[in-house]
């Protein structure tokens, strides 16, 4: 077993995929205080207790949505008071912070994938698409820090001739043009060197093939597994409108049907393998460490 | 993989995965689902048409040259961005994306627009939003190249299309506001959403013509002078 972020980079983008979307799929309350649990679990189980300082500042959506829904919906049936002739009522307070609550949810998810979800794993990912695209990806990706160095370079040389007077704005302003230009000229140029290299060691004559020193496991092949069945479990009891709440005039919510259950079940489940992965790779380390 | 043989076929694809699929796929998402469940839709259809545009580059016979090319613009305009990130909806992205697309070709302006957005979302921080940006820089490179021609004679065409594809962008990027906010597609929210976005409207729009009008001939002229050099 390893930990998630250890696992094959497809599996774990399916898995954000899946416990990501379900929720933006169906604005149900109780959906969206599962996923947003299990998403602020794992970041204190991956990042320690003070994750959840950093995840405060999330808590302005929720609000903010509950403030700004009633004021412009006024649909509901459960009117709590009267402002400026418009009532405010309890049904768009409560769609309100769901949706804040949806957003929210998003976001810390999406803060954990950020961390998780390097840029090496995401170019594997993208791989699996396009080699081609990948390749270009690597390549400018390899570019961001070169040109830099290339302007400081450039920079250097230029001040070395003497084209410089340090308290000229209008000379810096033209000079930094001219770096410019020639670390473009030389960006292109050197481009067309490395494609002549490529070429020439025989770049584009076979099949492409990529290389990734990501594997596929037991374990990533058990995470995909369990994401595929779990997911779609939870999708497919929300495409059927299982747990479809409807919001106005009155709440009427889906209440504990069977259906319902299964979903929040399956989709609990599904939000707590990673929790469950990091806590269970934390505990084999500390007990493999005490034993040394 | 298939592989399309017939080169017709293959064009007919690669125009129509973007300017059919697309607004297909979205009519599909606002008409026939129920519920608020447009937002997912959009950005599952546009990741998905994007994944077959990506496909469809990846069977294509290019040359290396030109894919080089690709990433130095790529690189380019992400550090562009990076520059100017103190200043919003000051960006160098739109303009070089459209001078990519004029001079190298539209599917060229295409790959920069959307791969900038991807990477240099690794620093600004990656969200449902990164499908849109991919799309919206993506589209302004594909049409730029289209029409390439015309923009390349003259600056003033080159100036206009630059600010339009500022009120463009920022149009794209306020279908995701409204879809975001979970209600569905209503076109009282949209307008406001352009609303409060004008500012940002602006901003993308001035920052376009400038940057344009700044990069676009010697930018223009290196291009060319590489393609004729080396003929890319």
């Amino acid at each position: 077993m390893k930990s998630f972020k250890d696992h094959n980079p497809i599996a774990v983008f399916i898995y954000y995929l899946f416990v990501i979307v379900p929720v933006m799929f169906c604005t149900n309350p109780v959906l969206v205080c599962i996923s947003l649990f299990f998403g602020i679990a794992f970041r204190m189980a991956k990042d320690g207790a003070g994750a959840l300082k950093k995840l405060l500042p999330f808590a302005v959506f929720p609000v903010i949505s509950m403030i700004v829904n009633p004021l412009f919906v006024h649909k509901g049936v459960t009117v709590l008071f009267i402002l400026n002739d418009n009532p405010v009522t309890l049904e768009a307070l409560r769609y309100g912070l769901t949706i804040g609550l949806i957003i929210c949810s998003t976001v810390v998810w999406f803060s954990s994938f950020n961390s998780i979800m390097t840029t090496d794993k995401l170019l594997y990912v993208f791989g699996s698409v396009s080699p081609k695209i990948a390749l270009i990806l690597s390549m400018a990706l390899r570019y961001i820090p070169l040109y830099g160095q290339q302007i400081k370079k450039i920079r250097q040389a230029q001040q070395v001739t003497g084209l410089y007077k340090e308290d000229n704005a209008i000379d810096k302003i033209r000079g930094g043009m001219r770096i410019m230009s020639v670390m473009v000229s030389w960006a292109l140029e050197n481009g067309i060197i490395t494609a002549d290299s490529m070429t020439a060691r025989g770049y584009g004559v076979g099949r492409r093939s990529r290389f990734s020193i990501f594997g596929w496991q037991k374990s990533d092949k058990a995470l995909m597994a369990a994401t595929a069945v779990l997911g779609l479990a939870a999708v497919l009891a929300i495409g059927l409108g299982k747990l479809a709440y409807v919001w106005y005039p009155q709440i009427v919510t889906p209440g504990a049907s069977p259906a319902a259950v299964v979903c929040y079940a399956a989709y609990a489940l599904l939000g707590a393998i990673p929790v469950y992965l990091q806590l269970k790779e934390e505990a084999r380390w500390r007990s493999l460490q005490s034993e040394i | 993989m298939i592989r399309i043989k017939n080169e017709n076929l293959r064009k007919t694809i690669r125009v129509a995965v973007p300017f059919l699929l697309f607004p297909l796929a979205v009519a599909a998402g606002v008409f026939v689902f129920p519920d608020n469940s447009y937002a997912w839709i959009t950005v599952v259809c546009l990741i998905f048409a994007m994944l077959l545009f990506y496909a469809s580059f990846d069977k294509k016979v290019v040359g290396t040259r030109r894919m080089v090319i690709i990433a130095v613009m790529t690189a380019l305009s992400v550090i562009g961005r990076a520059v100017f990130s103190m200043i919003p909806a000051f960006k160098p992205i739109t303009s070089i994306v459209i001078i990519t697309a004029i001079w190298i070709g539209p599917e060229s302006g295409f790959l920069v627009g959307s791969l900038t957005a991807v990477i240099s979302n690794f620093q600004f921080g990656q969200g449902p939003w990164t499908p849109f940006q991919m799309f919206a820089w993506g589209m302004i490179g594909l049409v730029a190249g289209y029409l390439g021609k015309p923009l390349r004679k003259s600056r003033v065409a080159l100036a206009v299309y630059g600010a339009l594809a500022g009120v463009a962008y920022s149009m794209i990027m306020d279908i995701w506001t409204v879809l975001w906010y979970g209600e569905g597609f209503s076109w009282q929210l949209y307008a406001a959403a352009l609303g409060t976005a004008i500012p940002y409207t602006i901003g993308y729009a001035v920052s376009n013509v400038v940057f344009l009008l700044v990069l676009g001939r010697p930018f223009g002229e290196k291009l060319q002078r590489v393609k004729l050099k080396y003929g890319v």
